[in-house]
């Protein structure tokens, strides 16, 4: 990846040239290295969750059958990419650690990505304050050490960078640039498969478009035709590639299609209806950029060669809103119904299945190019004033996503888990199941210690369980939020405790403890200082297999542990063989005004 | 010819004497006992191996003195073996019998019985000596069971190791003492014997008390007098014109309680699992 | 053009959200009688207070701070592990300046869903409808001295350093005393009684497997909350498993499973249940009622009352369970209901509640 650098001859002030990506490149690892190395990210929400499916890769790289969770499912249902370089490093510097280094890896491929993209928009020195914005970005923050989305912020900027030489091949014909792109679609699919569904849409479109608004720019001489079919040819191998590297995931979708009931989530609520929705949502993700919005729409609509990418941020924006326009609900509706009409399947609007944090990030991606018109400008027009004021706008916003979860705590006081793995890996307990009441998300790191297996788990979509897909709550562990559909696919669950061997439950919170009082389970230990007590239930058979979900066949599990971490090495390898040719410098800039650049400073 | 035969003859004895001198080389006891000193005659120099059931021991020996092995080294009964090495190459079979009774595990059961059951309880002693080996020679073992200082006790004889015997529940409630007695040895379990089913249940109005009619019964006692532990469940039952009452009693201090409310013509029953006791009007003609 | 695609943009995103952020007002004066009740509990189940009280009519006599505890519970009870999940309501009468609104308000508590259905006195005040808040009277136990010999059983378990001799203590001896299978809303249910014949205190459960003509198992259930667990010396216990989907002419036999165990425990509280009958509730339903009185000194923060209804032959016809919203309180009675078929009232001829009950560690 070429740094970018500005018009030889042309003496600029420091605040008037682009940055070099490799200052961004340090930026990120000074905002983001400190606060990954105090570990803050351990604690965001799905951390444990990604280190869970780390520690079976690390163990079982060609089994993707996990069975500690839902008393078994197929791992094959998420894909594993980030999650399998996390197994690699684990085994040199643990499970913590490989989680951070890797979650710091996507943070350094974004900036990248984000200039990569900006410069098919706008010129370098614009496209280089993007990727510092990227670096502060309040949705990046709040993906990262609040909801612990490793996947979509690896996704993200590969998707980018793909983007990137999908817009060099379209107009120019490339055949590297083919390959490259098509490898990095490749592993991005590999590392998320939601940002591979509607990135596909909000982030390509609007490149299709400005590669046949630019067929004729920059030298390139491309028929629209010419656009067109090379966009085609990509997005046909595009689909073979992802349908190839993620065939398992695909086969586990076709054997059991997702038909749980819609589970509540924050993020499909109307922001407006309470306050902490608004900030949570709304406040935290977008912070400083919240200012440059009326910027965005005059610009990203004044400008021709912008509107697409309007276009594409906008509708974006509308479903990070979640439930607060009825757009979203209703395009997906609308987009269920066209599904099932063609395959006369029957499908729910994915609108109560999707949650829309994310949209925010993607939102916001979309959105930096024009906002980084709006810091040339300002620069341009106030110098190191304007420069010093953005910096703090920035650093403040980031500061707030990160700070978020001490004002509006996401855990419980925290707790050990340490005697409860202790009891599960001694005297034979792991011939039977457990459960996990209101242990939030240290239900994964119970998981990861423990041989033994849980009726529970914290991926929603890999749940076959009927006593659990048939109710609209997610972990069994925190049922109590999740109302009447709650506890009763908690009531179903230790009903049949007996078919599931579910012997030993652990319980945080005293709100569960009538009812498994009741059940028939009894108090017999006490751990960490009283936080949580052990009940068991006499009489109960050793966990035998259930007949929910079938393993994945041994082809399926080398597939699964060569290709989808292939296509990243495979990427990877491309970049580092088939380095970028230094682009022509350019002395423009994006917008072009010919006759103020050159002069302004003489002036 | 002669003179062959003369060599030949002399070949042989030499021969048979130098086998007698090394079958003397190892001078076992026939009457060796786990935990007591031991001792063997040894010839020439080398090492003795002895080697029994879960146990090995190792000696040095030289120009024929004898080994002692002390009391606490020799602790298991059963075959051993004797092996030597050195000047000369030597193994022999000798056995160990167990010392004197000082060990008994002793199995009662159950640990809880109704009483005045026959043949309910039963005892099994195993008899050890001091390092835990099974005494197979008949022995007799004595089975006392006593509550409060009465019971009865039996003398029987152990077969192979093993001594058992098998008891009626005594007609009186309370912790019976098990004791199985070898020698000096005794080892004691508890069979609390209890009371059976509630026998003759009787009730009466005790009086009143807010607003209520404070039902007691008679002291609980079962079929052999015995009085019912407390905590066991007495169900009251009122049936008047305002529907039923019922109190699940427990029975504390022999007698079991309830409060039902005042009624002006209610029928009271009183029951105990499956056993009924009497009726009780109240409020009306009794 | 720029700026007009803008505005124009700008204007449907305000639109948008403006479409998905109208709403009715829940704090707008009602309108109808139905509206009151709908905003009071709609106020309540958001946890706005001060909303939900602002529809209780002054003649309700409640302070606000009664009415929040009548909807979140008190000590400790089964309500303080509610949530308000919705409501339902239908007019029943209505006039210009009174209506009864029949309320079925349906919780999320911590042993399953909960039902509560009232009506509701709502009466029109200043021009707007408000709810006529049937205020609980707070019972207050007065100060005194209960003397309780708190009987308990504990156990000395065989410990690691006995000899292999050693005895345990034995587990209790219980018995199924009965075994009724009916087949009722297309499922098998199986039920009957349960004795701990011993003089320790058990703690049972019960199962059933079915198997079909072809001797495979074919369902495996337990009796779950429906039976009392723990059984003192002499205690019966109902209990009731419920095979959903199965019908009777596809099961060739049970098989009861059953473990008892022999555990630590109290005799305390005995509950007494008065008053018991069997009557119509408002909603025209067969229940049987009554009160609870926890004889004891200490609050039974959640009782559960289990009904065994008999038919003239002493056979188990039904077992039926309800857990009591309120919080038992030393001496004082407090009414409990529980359903009973109404195909089933008619056969009826004899019934025994037993109450079974969880209290919090103090």
């Amino acid at each position: 990846m070429s740094s970018p650098s500005i018009a030889p001859g042309r003496q600029v002030s420091l605040p008037s040239r682009a940055v070099p990506l490799s200052w961004v490149l340090l930026l990120a690892l000074l905002v983001h290295g400190p606060l990954l190395l105090m570990q803050i990210t351990n604690d965001s929400y799905d951390a444990d969750f990604h280190k869970f499916f780390a520690a079976h890769y690390a163990q079982h790289w060609f089994n993707p059958w996990n069975e500690k969770w839902f008393t078994g499912f197929s791992q094959t249902t998420y894909p594993p990419m980030e999650q399998q370089w996390m197994a690699l490093f684990s085994h040199v510097i643990g499970l913590n650690l490989a989680y951070i280094f890797v979650q710091l890896i996507a943070i350094l491929l974004l900036p990248i990505g984000v200039y990569r993209y900006a410069r098919i928009w706008v010129g370098e020195r614009a496209a280089s304050y993007a990727a510092i914005g990227s670096v502060l970005l309040g949705s990046l923050a709040s993906l990262v050490y609040v909801d612990g989305q490793l996947s979509t912020t690896w996704a993200a900027p590969l998707y980018l960078i793909a983007l990137a030489y999908f817009y060099e091949w379209a107009r120019e014909g490339k055949a590297m640039a083919l390959a490259k792109a098509l490898a990095l679609t490749m592993a991005a699919a590999s590392a998320h498969h939601v940002t591979l569904l509607f990135a596909s849409v909000i982030f390509t479109i609007p490149v299709v478009v400005i590669a046949l608004m630019d067929r004729k720019r920059d030298g390139a001489d491309a028929t629209t035709a010419g656009v067109i079919s090379r966009s085609a040819i990509f997005a046909a191998l595009s689909l073979g590639g992802i349908i190839l590297v993620l065939l398992p995931y695909w086969l586990a979708l076709k054997a059991n299609p997702i038909k749980q009931m819609p589970i509540p989530h924050g993020s499909r609520e109307n922001f407006f209806s309470q306050g902490w929705l608004a900030v949570n949502y709304i406040l935290v993700p977008w912070g400083a950029m919240l200012l440059a919005v009326p910027f965005i729409f005059v610009k990203g609509l004044k400008e021709s060669r912008l509107r697409p990418l309007f276009f594409g941020f906008w509708l974006t924006m509308l479903f990070a809103l979640g439930g607060t326009t009825p757009l979203p609900r209703m395009l997906l509706g609308m987009l269920a119904g066209v599904v099932n009409v063609i395959t006369g399947a029957n499908v729910h609007n994915p609108f109560d299945i999707l949650t829309f944090e994310r949209f925010s990030f993607w939102a916001n991606l979309m959105a930096l190019p024009i906002v980084a018109l709006l810091a040339v400008s300002l620069i341009d027009r106030y110098g190191r004033k304007a420069a010093f004021v953005l910096g703090t706008l920035a650093a403040f916003t980031v500061a707030f996503a990160v700070s978020w979860p001490v004002y509006h705590p996401i855990h419980d006081a925290p707790f050990s888990t340490a005697e409860v793995i202790s009891f599960l890996n001694r005297d034979g307990h792991d011939k039977f199941r457990y459960l996990t009441l209101g242990f939030g998300s240290k239900m994964s790191e119970v998981g990861i210690g423990a041989n033994a297996s849980s009726v529970d788990g914290e991926y929603n979509s890999a749940r076959l369980l009927p006593e659990m897909t048939q109710y609209g709550s997610a972990q069994l562990t925190n049922s109590k939020y999740y109302g009447t559909n709650g506890i009763e696919s908690l009531r179903a669950v230790l009903k049949h405790a007996d078919q599931y061997g579910l012997k030993y439950i652990f319980v945080r919170d005293p709100y569960y403890e009538p009812l498994i009082a009741f059940a028939g389970w009894r108090k017999t230990e006490v751990y960490d200082r009283g936080n949580v007590s052990l009940w068991v239930k006499d009489g109960i058979s050793p966990a035998h297999r259930t007949p929910y979900g079938t393993p994945p066949t041994a082809m399926e599990g080398i597939l699964w542990g060569t290709l989808p971490i292939g296509s990243s090495i495979i990427a990877l390898l491309l970049m580092l063989m088939f380095p970028d040719k230094r682009r022509k410098l350019e002395p423009i800039e994006f917008p072009l005004n010919a006759n103020e650049p050159v002069l302004r400073e003489a002036r | 010819m002669r003179k062959l035969i003369f060599i030949g003859l002399i070949v042989a004895l030499c021969w048979f004497a130098a086998d007698c001198a090394h079958a003397a080389d190892l001078n076992l006891p026939k009457d060796a006992v786990a935990g007591q000193p031991l001792s063997i005659g040894t010839s020439g120099t080398g090492t003795l191996y002895l080697i029994g059931p879960g146990q090995v021991i190792k000696r040095e020996f030289k120009s024929g003195g004898n080994i002692e092995i002390k009391g606490e080294e020799l602790r298991s009964a059963g075959r051993w073996i004797a092996i030597a090495r050195g000047d000369v190459r030597q193994s022999q079979i000798f056995w160990v019998k167990p010392g004197k009774p000082e060990n008994l595990n002793f199995l009662a059961r159950p640990s809880r019985v109704p009483v005045a059951r026959p043949n309910v309880i039963t005892g099994v002693a195993f008899i050890f000596d001091k390092y835990q080996n099974l005494i197979l020679d008949p022995t007799p073992v004595n089975f006392n069971l006593a509550v409060g200082g009465t019971g009865s006790s039996k003398t029987v004889t152990s077969r192979d190791g093993i001594a058992w015997t098998n008891s009626a529940s005594a007609p009186k409630a309370g912790a019976a003492q098990f004791v199985a007695s070898v020698g000096g040895t005794q080892v004691r379990r508890v069979v609390q014997q209890v009371a059976a089913d509630p026998c003759n249940l009787r009730m009466h109005v005790a009086g009143r008390a807010n607003n209520n009619v404070v039902i007691e019964t008679d002291p609980i006692r079962d079929c052999s007098g015995n009085p019912v532990p407390d905590g066991t469940i007495v169900s009251f039952i009122q049936t008047d014109r305002s529907g039923r009452s019922t109190v699940d009693s427990r029975i504390k201090k022999g007698i079991a309680r309830a409060e039902l409310p005042v009624s002006d013509n209610a029928t009271i029953t009183v029951a105990a699992g499956v056993v009924l006791g009497n009726e009780l009007h109240v409020g009306g003609k009794q | 053009m720029g700026r007009i695609l803008a505005v124009i943009f700008a204007v449907l995103t305000v639109g948008l959200i403006a479409i998905g952020t109208v709403h009715g007002s829940r704090n707008a004066q009602a309108s109808t009688p139905e509206g009151a009740v709908q905003a009071m509990f709609g106020n309540a189940k958001g946890h706005d207070w001060n909303g939900a009280y602002s529809y209780v009519a002054s003649s309700s006599n409640v302070d606000q701070g009664g009415f929040i505890r009548d909807l979140t519970g008190r000590n400790g009870s089964l309500r303080t592990y509610s949530q308000l999940d919705s409501v339902n309501t239908r007019v029943l009468h209505e006039s210009d300046t009174e209506a009864t609104v029949r309320t079925e308000l349906k919780y999320a508590t911590a042993v399953g869903v909960s039902f509560d259905t009232r009506d509701l006195k709502v009466v029109k005040e200043d021009g707007a409808w408000k709810v006529q808040w049937p205020a609980e009277k707070e019972v207050h136990v007065p100060p005194q001295v209960i003397p309780v010999n708190y009987l308990r059983w504990d156990i000395v378990w065989r410990g690691a350093g006995d000899d292999w001799g050693a005895q345990n203590v034995e587990n209790p001896n219980c018995r199924i005393l009965s075994m009724n299978a009916v087949e009722r809303d297309g499922g098998l249910i199986i039920m009957g009684e349960v004795e701990n014949e011993d003089t320790v205190p058990a703690f049972i459960t019960v199962g059933a497997v079915l198997t079909d003509n072809a001797g495979k198992d074919v369902a495996e259930e337990s009796s779950f909350d429906k039976i009392s667990h723990v059984l003192l010396p002499k205690e019966v216990s109902p209990y009731r498993i419920d095979f959903p989907g199965i019908k009777k002419s596809d099961v060739k036999s049970v098989r009861m499973t059953h473990d008892w165990m022999l555990v630590p425990a109290s005799a305390d509280p005995v509950i007494g249940v008065l008053h018991q009958r069997i009557e119509k509730d408002i909603t025209g339903r067969t229940v049987l009622k009554g009160e609870l009185l926890n004889e004891s000194g200490t609050t039974v923060n959640i009782p559960h009352v289990l009904a065994t209804f008999y038919d003239n032959g002493g056979k188990v016809i039904w077992v039926s369970d309800a857990y009591s919203d309120h919080a038992l309180l030393p001496q004082t009675p407090q009414p409990f209901s529980v359903a009973l078929r109404d195909d089933l009232a008619a056969n009826v001829h004899t019934y025994r509640v037993t109450v079974n009950h969880y209290s919090r560690e103090n």
